[in-house]
Formats: C-alpha cells, sequence, structure tokens
C-alpha cells in the first residue's frame, strides 16, 4: 500500500465508523431500538456498542501494523494511527453511557 | 543523480522565456491572460476589495449599534447588510484570498512555471469577479440577501423570502463556489504532481502540505452547499419540497448540509493562514520550524475531525443527547491538533532569536487573539454552555477572534512579506506599525467586549434593543473602537499602497529566508524560473540555465511532472498559453445564471446548451496529431511529453473532480436517509411509478451503461463509435423514466427521486460528450497508437456513472420493496 493511504488508513476508519454509528444511533431513534432487549443493554445500545468496539478493534490493529521506523514518512503514518484510535474512542464513547434517543430543546 | 545542463547567458534565456510564458500588453492580455503569478494577485486584489466593501458594511451594522433604538438602518437594510457583511467575508474575501495565494506562492515554492490547469485558474477568476459583481449589484439595487449567511430554511424559503433576494445568495455564490472547486483541483494537482525533481512528498514546504489539506477539504467541503443551495434554488423556482416540512421536507436538512461545509470552512480559511505561520515564522526568528513531522500530522488530523463536529452549531435544535455528545467531543478533541501547531510555533520562536520586523509583529497578534477564539471554541463545544450563549453577541464574539485572528492576522502578515516577491519594491517605514496597533486595540476593543454583551443576554442580528443599561455601554465601546480598527485596516491598506508607487527597488531575498520563492527575480517573471531546481543548485546557476529544461526552445510552455510521492520525474507536460476560452466560458455560465435569477426558465436549457458548446472549445488544444520524441530535460534525464502518458495532470484532476462529485452524491444519499428516517411526513404517499414500466427502463439504462463501460475499455477507445449512440440512447431512457415519475411538487421523496435522475441524465450527457471527443480524436491523429487523448478520462468518467446510477437505482427499488 502506498505511503499517503496508510497514512490516511487511520483518520479514514475514524471517519467511517462516526458516520456508521451516527447513523445507526438515528436509524435506531426512528424505529424504536431502544424498545427491544438485546444480550446486553437494549438492541440500540447493543448495536453501537458493538460498532464502536469493532472500530476501536480496527484502528489499534492499524496502529499495531504501522511501521516501526524514525524518519518522517513512518512517524507521519505512525501518527496517522494514533489519530485514528484517539478520535475513535473519545469521540465515540458516548455509546457506553448516555441514554440514547432523549432530548432537550 | 542529476546532472547541470551547461550553463548559458541568462538574459537570453530570459529573453527566450518571456516571449512563451508572457502575454500581449494591454487589454487583450489582460482579457486572456492565463498566468498564475497576475492570477493569483488579481485574486487577492478582488478579495482586498471585497474586503474592503464588507468592512464599510461592518462600520454601519456598527453605527446602528451604538446607541439603543438607533435609526441609522431601517430593518430591512440592516438585515440586507448584516447577511452581506458575512456573505462577502466568508464567500467573496476569505476563500479567494487564500485561493489567490495558493496560486501565486505554489508553483514558485514548488519549482514550477505555472499551476496545473492555467486556463482552469482563469476561468475561476472570471466566475469569481462576475459572481461577485452579480452579487454586489443586488446590494447596490437593494434587493441583496437578508436571510443571514447561513440561508437557514423556512426564513429563506418562497413563502418567507419572496423577492430574488435569496436567489442572489443561492445562485451568486454557487457561481463563486466554481472558481473555489477549480481552485482545489488546480492546487491539489499542481502539489502533487509539479514538485521540483526529488522533492518527496514528505520534504515539501509546510505551506504546500497546509494547502494541500485546504485543497482536499475544499474538493469535500463544497459539494454539500452546492447541494444545498440547487436543492434550496429548485424548490424556491418549481416548488419541489425539500425543506418544507408539510410535504415530507424538513428545514434541519439545510442546516445539517450547510454546516456540513460550514465547519470545514472555518478550518479551509485556517489552515493556509497556519502554512504561511509555518513559512514567516522561522524566518522571522532566524532558525528552522520546530516538529515538521507534528505538524504534518497536526494538518492530517485537522482535516480530517473538521468534518466530525458541524452538529455542534445545531446543538439547541432539539438533537438527542448521545448525538450531541458525540459532536462536543470531537469539538472539543479538535483542540489537539490546533494546540500541536501552537506549541510547534511557541517553540520555534523559544528556539530562534525573534527580531520583531513588521510580519512579526502581525503573528504576535494572530497568537494573542487566535490562542483567546479558540478557548472560547472548547467553551461552546460543551453543550450546556452553549445553550445558554447560543445566538447571541458571544458567538459573533468568538467567530471572529477565530476569524480574524486565524486568517487576518496571519493574511496581513503574509501581505507584508511577500510584497518584496510581488513588487519587487521595499516597504515604505512608518505607516505599518501604526496600522498593525490600530487594527489590534481596535480588534480587542470591539470583540472583547462583546463576549460580556452576549453573556448579558444579547442576541445576534438585532437592529434595535431596548434601553437596557447593560447593553449600552458594552455597544458604544464595541463600536468605538471598530471604528478605530477600521481606521487601521485603512491605514494598512495605504502603506501597501504607498510600497507599490513609492518602494525603493529591493534586494533579491530581503527576509534570508530558504524556501525556493526567493530564488525568482523580483518581481517574478512571467516563467518564474529559468530552469527548473533540483537539490543543491543556487538562484544563480538556475537563472543561467543549469537546472532541468532551461529556457523554451521549442517555443512552447513546458513544465516537469513528477511521481506524486517520490518526486521522481516522470514527463514534460505542455501547457496551454494564453486563452479567451476562460473569459468567455465564465460570461455564458454567468449569462445562464441571470437566466435563473430572473426566472426565464424556457431559456435556461439554451444557457446550458451555449455552456455545453463553450466548454466543447476547451478540447481544441489538448493532444498532438504525431508521435513526439522524448525531451532531454537535462543530461541522460530523457522524459516523454504529457501526448503519450496515461497518467498525465488531466487524469490526475478527474480523479480529483470525481472525488468532489462523489461527495456531492454521497449528500445526496444523506438527504434521501436523513429525510425518510427523521422528517416529519413519511412515509411519503402510495408512488404511482408503473413498477413494471420503470424497473424494464432502469434495467435497460443499467444495461447501456454497462456496454458503455466495457466499449470504454476497447483499446484506443475504439468503442466510442458504438458507445455513444448508446449513450444517447441512455439519455433517451432517462427520458423515458422522467415521464413515469410522481409529480415532484407531491412530497419530499418524489422531488429528490426526480433530482437524482437529473444528476443520472447530465452524467450520462457528459460521458456521451466524452465519447464523441474520443471520436473526434480518433478521427483527426490526436488519439492513436502511443497517444492516449480523453481515452482514460471518458473511462474513468464512464465507470463512475454507472456507478452512481446503479446505486440510484437500487435505492429506489428498495424505497419502492420496503
Amino acid at each position: 500500500m502506498s505511503w499517503p493511504l496508510r497514512a490516511l488508513l487511520g483518520p479514514t476508519l475514524w471517519a467511517v465508523a462516526f458516520a456508521v454509528i451516527y447513523a445507526a444511533h438515528g436509524i435506531g431513534c426512528a424505529r424504536g431500538w431502544p424498545a427491544y432487549q438485546a444480550p446486553v443493554g437494549d438492541l440500540h445500545h447493543f448495536t453501537m456498542i458493538l460498532l464502536w468496539l469493532l472500530a476501536v478493534g480496527a484502528a489499534s490493529a492499524i496502529l499495531w501494523r504501522a511501521p516501526r521506523g524514525n524518519d518522517t514518512s513512518d512517524r507521519i503514518i505512525r501518527a496517522g494511527g494514533w489519530i485514528g484510535l484517539a478520535a475513535t474512542i473519545l469521540t465515540l464513547f458516548p455509546v457506553l453511557g448516555l441514554t440514547s434517543c432523549g432530548a432537550t430543546g | 543523480m542529476i546532472t547541470p545542463n551547461p550553463p548559458q547567458r541568462a538574459l537570453r534565456l530570459h529573453r527566450e522565456l518571456d516571449r512563451v510564458w508572457g502575454r500581449p500588453a494591454g487589454w487583450r492580455g489582460i482579457l486572456t491572460s492565463v498566468n498564475h503569478s497576475e492570477l493569483g494577485l488579481r485574486f487577492m486584489v478582488t478579495a482586498f476589495v471585497f474586503f474592503a466593501i464588507a468592512g464599510c458594511l461592518a462600520m454601519l451594522i456598527r453605527a446602528q449599534l451604538a446607541t439603543p433604538g438607533g435609526a441609522f438602518l431601517d430593518t430591512a437594510l440592516y438585515n440586507q447588510f448584516f447577511t452581506m457583511h458575512g456573505s462577502l467575508m466568508m464567500f467573496l474575501f476569505a476563500i479567494p484570498m487564500l485561493e489567490g495565494l495558493g496560486m501565486y506562492l505554489l508553483p514558485k515554492m514548488l519549482g514550477s512555471r505555472d499551476l496545473a490547469f492555467p486556463r482552469l485558474s482563469a476561468l475561476g477568476w472570471w466566475c469569481y469577479l462576475f459572481g461577485g459583481l452579480i452579487i454586489l449589484s443586488a446590494l447596490v439595487a437593494g434587493v441583496a440577501p437578508d436571510g443571514g449567511w447561513f440561508m437557514y430554511t423556512p426564513l429563506s424559503s418562497k413563502t418567507y423570502s419572496p423577492g430574488i433576494n435569496a436567489d442572489v445568495w443561492l445562485l451568486g455564490v454557487t457561481f463563486v463556489e466554481i472558481s473555489a472547486l477549480a481552485a482545489a483541483v488546480e492546487i491539489t494537482v499542481t502539489i502533487l504532481r509539479m514538485r521540483a525533481p526529488r522533492m518527496k512528498l514528505t520534504e515539501m514546504p509546510l505551506f504546500a502540505w497546509y494547502m494541500l489539506g485546504t485543497s482536499a477539504m475544499m474538493l469535500v467541503g463544497f459539494p454539500p452547499l452546492i447541494l444545498a443551495s440547487m436543492l434550496l434554488e429548485i424548490e424556491r423556482a418549481f416548488d419541489w419540497p425539500f425543506f418544507d416540512v408539510t410535504r415530507g421536507g424538513d428545514p434541519l436538512l439545510w442546516q445539517h448540509l450547510f454546516w456540513l461545509f460550514g465547519h470545514p470552512e472555518v478550518y479551509i480559511i485556517f489552515l493556509p493562514a497556519a502554512g504561511a505561520i509555518s513559512t514567516i515564522l522561522p524566518v522571522m526568528c532566524r532558525t528552522k520550524i520546530m516538529g515538521y513531522g507534528a505538524i504534518v500530522a497536526a494538518v492530517l488530523g485537522l482535516v480530517f475531525l473538521s468534518f466530525g463536529l458541524w452538529v455542534h452549531h445545531m446543538f439547541t435544535v432539539g438533537i438527542p443527547h448521545m448525538a450531541l455528545a458525540f459532536f462536543s467531543a470531537a469539538s472539543a478533541l479538535v483542540a489537539v491538533p490546533t494546540a500541536v501547531q501552537i506549541f510547534a510555533w511557541i517553540g520555534t520562536i523559544w528556539q530562534g532569536r525573534p527580531e520583531m520586523r513588521l510580519p512579526m509583529l502581525h503573528l504576535m497578534g494572530f497568537f494573542s487573539t487566535f490562542v483567546m477564539g479558540g478557548l472560547t471554541g472548547v467553551m461552546l463545544a460543551i453543550v450546556p454552555f452553549n445553550w445558554q450563549a447560543h445566538d447571541t453577541a458571544f458567538v459573533t464574539a468568538h467567530l471572529h477572534y477565530v476569524l480574524i485572528g486565524g486568517f487576518v492576522f496571519p493574511m496581513m502578515a503574509a501581505a507584508v512579506y511577500w510584497m518584496p516577491l510581488f513588487t519587487g519594491r521595499a516597504a515604505v517605514r512608518g505607516l505599518g506599525p501604526t496600522a498593525f496597533w490600530l487594527i489590534l486595540i481596535g480588534f480587542h476593543g470591539t470583540f472583547f467586549i462583546m463576549h460580556l454583551t452576549g453573556l448579558l443576554g444579547m442576541p445576534r442580528r438585532i437592529d434595535v434593543y431596548p434601553d437596557n443599561s447593560e447593553w449600552i455601554w458594552t455597544n458604544l465601546v464595541s463600536s468605538f473602537f471598530g471604528f478605530v480598527m477600521a481606521a487601521g485596516f485603512a491605514l494598512f491598506a495605504l502603506d501597501l499602497l504607498l510600497q507599490i508607487l513609492f518602494g525603493e527597488r529591493t534586494r533579491r531575498d530581503p527576509w534570508q529566508a530558504d524556501t525556493l520563492e526567493w530564488a525568482m527575480p523580483m518581481p517574478a517573471p512571467s516563467y518564474n524560473i529559468a530552469s527548473l531546481p533540483f537539490p543543491g543548485q543556487s538562484a544563480l546557476q538556475l537563472a543561467r540555465g543549469e537546472g532541468l529544461l532551461p529556457g523554451a526552445p521549442r517555443g512552447r510552455r513546458e513544465t516537469l511532472v513528477v511521481d506524486a510521492i517520490s518526486g521522481a520525474p516522470r514527463h514534460i507536460a505542455v501547457l496551454p498559453g494564453n486563452s479567451a476560452l476562460p473569459i468567455v466560458t465564465a460570461a455564458v455560465i454567468g449569462g445562464f445564471v441571470l437566466l435563473m435569477l430572473f426566472g426565464f426558465y424556457p431559456l435556461a436549457p439554451f444557457g446550458l446548451a451555449a455552456i455545453g458548446v463553450t466548454v466543447w472549445q476547451w478540447h481544441k488544444f489538448m493532444g498532438s496529431q504525431s508521435d513526439e520524441p522524448p525531451i532531454e530535460a537535462a543530461p541522460g534525464v530523457s522524459l516523454p511529453v504529457n501526448h503519450s502518458v496515461p497518467d498525465g495532470l488531466a487524469r490526475t484532476g478527474l480523479t480529483c473532480l470525481l472525488i468532489a462529485n462523489g461527495t456531492f452524491f454521497t449528500c445526496y444519499l444523506f438527504a434521501v436517509g436523513f429525510l425518510s428516517v427523521i422528517a416529519p411526513g413519511w412515509p411519503a404517499p402510495e408512488s404511482t411509478i408503473g413498477t413494471l414500466p420503470a424497473g424494464t427502463l432502469a434495467a435497460v439504462l443499467i444495461l447501456i451503461l454497462i456496454a458503455a463501460s466495457g466499449l470504454a475499455r476497447f483499446p484506443l477507445a475504439t468503442g466510442s463509435t458504438v458507445a455513444l449512440p448508446l449513450l444517447l440512447l441512455g439519455l433517451g431512457v432517462t427520458g423515458g423514466l422522467a415521464m413515469l415519475l410522481d409529480d415532484p411538487t407531491r412530497h419530499a421523496r418524489d422531488a429528490l427521486r426526480a433530482a437524482g435522475l437529473g444528476y443520472v441524465a447530465l452524467h450520462c450527457a457528459i460521458a456521451a460528450l466524452f465519447a464523441l471527443l474520443c471520436l473526434v480524436q480518433r478521427r483527426d491523429g490526436r488519439l492513436a497508437e502511443g497517444r492516449v487523448a480523453a481515452w482514460p478520462i471518458w473511462r474513468a468518467w464512464q465507470d463512475f456513472t454507472l456507478a452512481t446510477t446503479l446505486i440510484l437505482v437500487l435505492l429506489i427499488a428498495a424505497q419502492e420493496i420496503l
């Protein structure tokens, strides 16, 4: 795989995970998924947590396979991996705790 | 290792190159020039004029708000002025200014002779000028847009904005966005393919990294706004209810699409300014930039993360808590890559020996302003605070801290830093520092206090306010310092004018910088450098033609194309010369915009046909009717000419365009998904399209496109003879499908289907034009063994058309079945 694609892999994974989980959140609220039971909690939380864990796993794998070298191109690939992992964990961790469809406004 | 060319007389080389790369004197030259230096300067000067106009509007707004119950402007005029202030600053000042700076500097910094598509640069500037003039004319005529710079529906719908005010915004801004997309394609391809030989991607100047991030963001960031503007204009013109809540539409769709563009826009504006800072700061501190790799990673992070924040502009519309948390976290997280850059710059100052010259003063202005804007940004990212401050003057203060701090101060630093390169003249001493202090004091006096005004509860965009003692003095202070800032900007402009008129001739590289643009003669000549540089060459050696491709011995505009990553020389590109086609094309597009603006819809198809005919003329320069031997760029470095290579600049440019087009289509899918899941008024009424006839026609269309994609793979586009009539038949089939559709004014679902079919028809028509082009090029010998001409372009377009049509047909089929 070429250098720019490897550097972009982590952030791209975050973008895809963010879009998919946000879409799953909207569709789940519209279709009443929180009312259905799942192996862990309700179907809505279960789906989103599963997607999130898959994304975190994939982002970790990208970072694990990043080159260990010390030249600029290797370091940028590693930084891309860290960006993907950190963004996936930090922007999507709310799937763990919050009520999924309650709104104020 | 590249061996230098033998030295030649610099003056002879200059004359030879200027004859080929220059332009005729007088009006003919002005109207036909495609030179990147001239167009870059035109972009910047025009943008500054719009900045001055928008600044005058701001002063009128401040005059109105200086006292409660101000009688200086009436409500209608005030609404037009604040809308025009925001729209001019965002669309006609900030974006064109950064485009102009990038267009001017990039070829020089990267060691090239021009941008990748010079005629596209010119088309972009003319579209910008004509679009800007349409918007300004509306202001003069008193029918300027008046719904705020983000044009929320339903306020901007036909019901509540019945005049042409909103149409001026929707059509004028979309017209100007053509120039933004043109610039984005231009800049991306230039950075990736037109660097100096052996300049690796990971070694190029940071300014190029920032501009690459910016242009990539523009390719993905502008399509949502273009789609939104088109949908709203179609709703206003033909009553297709995309945003009408009573017929399955939703005003929130506009907000989503607008802010999908609007938030990345802030970073699109900030990144080039940060590129200028990363270039100027080390020179002012007599050191190297600290943390090159960390800054590149920060740019990468910003480019992606900035697309995950848009909903923080919509925190108060009633979005579920979990979604609020996603976007709140992303909004806070984006501060990290920004902080990485700030610390890298502070580290650079710390390790160097800062000299408080004028560019450095403006950079200090940047630090003191932008960091505060960033901190209030983190405050606004926190949902409970956002709910309190939403739509108050606090947000107005925050956005001005970010935009003036993050763009205007760095651009002023850039202007005074690169003025010697633009003009060949040194600054006139005296006015610059005074202008800087007036702007800095005026800015903070205006906007720091405005945070308090907002926290005291004053809403944005009101023309009068009650006799509330808490708001009176803060508004008066803001208005007073607003005029101080305006005086500072006037003085800044005067300083630049004096430099142009009376500045002394400056020596080469007056700041003793180490970037390549300072290796040019000053002001830079039409061709930039007499020979293209490779590592270790001095300015004198380049002027004597010891680099690659010295002079213009074949009497045409030649420059080098390299591998996107390694910078290894690949081939020679022959660029087009001066041409009237850009201005003619922009004028024809402008004519179409005016037809739409004044409601002459029956004539609009003729406008579209005229655009097609004009654009068709562009191919005439392209290609060669005979085989050409490789050109020796340097001893032992022989390279083919672009006519014979399949991965030329046009192919890279088309890839960029298809990324933008794919984003546009994805946003359309988002609109379908959003309305069908979230909007009230769904499910849609029973569809009356006949399943059998519509399904049959859709299957025929898909089969035609599959066949055309297969035919486009035949060697040397021999399949174009059969593909052309097939594609015309495909166009006919889309017409048949259109007859079967439900009335698009009935429900948003039907309107979206009609819009989707229009998209497919347009793509089929363009594919047919590409097939025709290949046919013509085969007949006149430009497409033959060893000469690929438009064949790779047609193939890629054909595949894209097939993919998007297939997705659309499957989507409609799923809607019908489910």
